[in-house]
């Protein structure tokens, strides 16, 4: 007989958690719902461990709620919560097989034999590790410990996932194998997974949702598109992918923006966010929006002269370090394929080009709490 | 001078060689030598003993089984050999009872308190084990603080006779006996656990009973193991307890081999009655290894 299938919905409302002096998590709130890849990214300290140790039941909030699928969970104890952990270590138990390991948790429910045998068989499908049901941890490689202590969690059909940076101690190669793995693995068993990483490039790969934390607050809570091409502060813009930060002193106001004369026919253009003359905005433009070998698409034309600091050729684009008149040094990628000629040198004079369009306005790396943004219109 | 094609060697370039050859056979012939003189000489001398008749005030002499014959006829041997069994075993048990607590909260509760506790425990057996026995006669006898205490609470109103001389007090002072011995092996293999395992199993649904029973006990077996063969041994054939605080009514095979070379003089006696102890410690220790083998399967 089955149960009715766990919504997994998971809410965190104003969250805090202090040890002794320290202020770990800073009056976090958001939500994900049931069935999500969510993911928790940000630097060393940001907190989203500790997020997760919460949702986990490995340490209880010194404020605000945890709930799940409706209840209130905040003090409920780590062994009676639907979720299950897969840790940075694995915690693999050593004197176990790799069945005996899957079926802890169930043995523990007193599940009956057959349909323990069943079940085991079913997650050891699902992470493909029947052939090595009957070895030990000691035995298996990395990748394999991995596959097991993910077969150990989701076995017990939990609400939701959670795990916590448990790629790290992977190669790169098996480390993309693993993202993408993980990737089809929720979308078969349609389980909440609560993600923690510090690597943006594996939050972006595998998430439908991230938020994005720094020094216990929650920086902005959005997909990755969003994320990219709408970061809401200058440290989320900096996270993400690559930025370059522009100073842009408003000399003049015009059709809705700010304009900075550079003289020589240069100049950058900003959207008006109503700083007025005489004030000064910072704006990011991406690597990819700014041009060198091309003209740049839009109306509104940023032009500034550089010189070339360092070339890096990789294959299909090439990175250009260009140290612009404005003082600033920016990061450009070209595609290879719209080169005519050849590849520019350090010390060449460089004229970059950006349409206003691709640039947006931010302030500096804000700690405000963000609510739960909505996904941009398409 | 020499060519530089090689050749045979030449007189005085032989002996070099083998004195050069023969520089570690040198170093090791000394700690070798103690070794054979200290150990092996004595031991054999034990061997050759129990097969003689070797007592001071017997008539017989030359070689005999006569020695190994009595010890497993004579009925008071078979008494003495159950007491010992007896009053051993439950020393070790209730040395578990109190290393295996003390280990678990040394290796995972102690914090900064770690090494501090693990140098006390270390430091607890320092004490010369004849001046502890003693202490332990001067708390439990009639006149002793134990009774003092009881009777000027009013708990009793006539001191406990049953504290001192009897198989109560040898299991008592033997149970404290070497813990140090005992907790430290098992402290090291509850050092070797890593402790996310317990959280991972708690995470599973176990409570504090199954992380017991199926997480600490299996990992923690080797260290048990390695202790009860550490201390099994000293306890068995301790002859100093029993004979300080154990009276008649405790008398262990350790006080009968000291009565035996000592008191009646019959050196061949004693002889086989150590080496008879002997083999049956190195039984205990080879059961005991091929017993932590068996852990390893499932």
């Amino acid at each position: 007989m089955t149960e009715a299938p766990a919504t997994g919905e998971i809410r965190i409302e104003r969250v805090t958690k202090r040890f002794g002096e320290t202020l770990a998590v800073d009056d976090v709130t958001f939500e994900i719902p049931g069935g999500e890849f969510f993911s928790m990214l940000g630097p060393s300290g940001c907190g989203k461990t500790t997020t997760l140790r919460m949702i986990a039941g490995f340490e209880d909030p010194t404020a605000g709620r945890i709930i799940l699928e409706g209840k209130d969970v905040s003090f409920v104890p780590p062994a009676k919560r639907n979720v299950n952990m897969v840790f940075q270590a694995y915690g693999l138990f050593p004197h176990m097989t790799v069945r005996h390991n899957v079926g802890f948790g169930l043995k523990i429910k007193k599940v009956a034999k057959t349909e323990m045998g069943e079940r085991v068989d079913e997650a050891l499908h699902t992470v493909r590790m029947e052939a090595l049901a009957d070895r030990r941890p000691a035995h298996l490689s990395g990748g394999q410990q991995q596959r097991v202590a993910l077969a150990r969690a989701l076995v017990n059909r939990p609400a939701a996932l959670l795990l916590d940076e448990p790629l790290g101690a992977l190669d790169l190669k098996l480390r993309k194998e693993m993202q993408l793995e993980l990737k089809r693995i929720h979308a078969t068993t349609a389980t909440t997974f609560v993600y923690v990483t510090h690597d943006q490039e594996e939050a972006l790969t595998m998430s439908q949702r991230i938020a994005v934390m720094k020094d216990g607050v929650v920086q902005q809570v959005a997909t990755p598109r969003e994320l990219y091409e709408r970061p809401s502060n200058a440290f989320v813009a900096g996270f993400i992918g690559t930025s370059n930060v522009i100073s842009v002193r408003a000399d003049s106001v015009r059709d809705g923006l700010v304009v900075m004369d550079l003289g020589e026919d240069d100049r950058v253009c900003a959207p008006d966010t109503g700083v007025g003359s005489s004030g000064e905005v910072k704006i990011i433009v991406r690597p990819e929006r700014m041009r060198v070998w091309g003209d740049p698409e839009g109306e509104r034309i940023s032009r500034v002269r550089g010189t070339i600091a360092e070339v890096v050729y990789l294959g299909s684009m090439t990175q250009l370090i260009i140290d612009l008149k404005t003082g600033e040094r920016v990061t450009v990628h070209e595609l290879n394929d719209d080169l005519k000629g050849a590849l520019p040198q350090i010390g060449d004079p460089v004229v970059v080009q950006w349409a206003a369009e691709s640039s947006f306005v931010i302030d500096d790396a804000g700690a405000v709490n963000v609510a739960v943004s909505a996904d941009m219109p398409e | 001078m020499a060519s530089l094609a090689p050749t045979a060697p030449q007189g005085h370039q032989f002996r070099a060689r083998a004195v050069k050859k023969l520089r570690p056979v040198a170093f090791l012939i000394s700690p070798i030598g103690v070794l054979v003189l200290l150990f092996v000489a004595p031991l054999m001398i034990l061997v050759i003993m129990s097969f003689r008749y070797e007592s001071l005030y017997g008539f017989h002499t030359g070689w005999t089984l006569d020695n190994f014959r009595l010890l497993f006829t004579d009925p008071i041997y078979r008494g003495v050999a159950r007491d010992t069994v007896i009053i051993a075993s439950t020393a070790m048990l209730c040395q578990l009872l109190i290393a295996f607590p003390l280990s678990y909260f040394i290796a995972f509760k102690a914090g900064r308190w770690e090494l501090p506790l693990l140098l006390l425990l270390v430091l607890v057996d320092e004490l010369n084990p004849i001046v502890r026995i003693y202490a332990w006669r001067m708390l439990l006898g009639r006149e002793g603080l134990i009774n003092d205490f009881l009777m000027w609470t009013g708990i009793v109103h006539a001191p406990l006779d049953w504290l001192l001389f009897t198989k109560f007090s040898v299991i008592l002072v033997l149970s404290t006996s070497w813990v140090n011995y005992c907790a430290i092996p098992i402290y090291a293999s509850m050092k070797a656990i890593n402790p996310s395992l317990f959280e991972a199993a708690t995470d599973l649904g176990a409570g504090w009973f199954t992380r017991w029973r199926r997480i600490l006990l299996p990992l923690a077996a080797p260290g048990v193991f390695v202790a009860v063969i550490l201390v099994y041994i000293p306890l068995f054939t301790d002859f100093a307890t029993p004979g300080l605080v154990g009276g008649t009514s405790s008398y262990m095979l350790g006080n009968s081999v000291a009565d035996l070379m000592v008191t009646i003089g019959d050196w061949g006696g004693g002889a086989a009655l150590s080496l008879l102890l002997l083999t049956a410690m190195a039984g205990i220790s080879v059961l005991a290894y091929f017993l932590t083998k068996l852990n390893q399967l499932d």
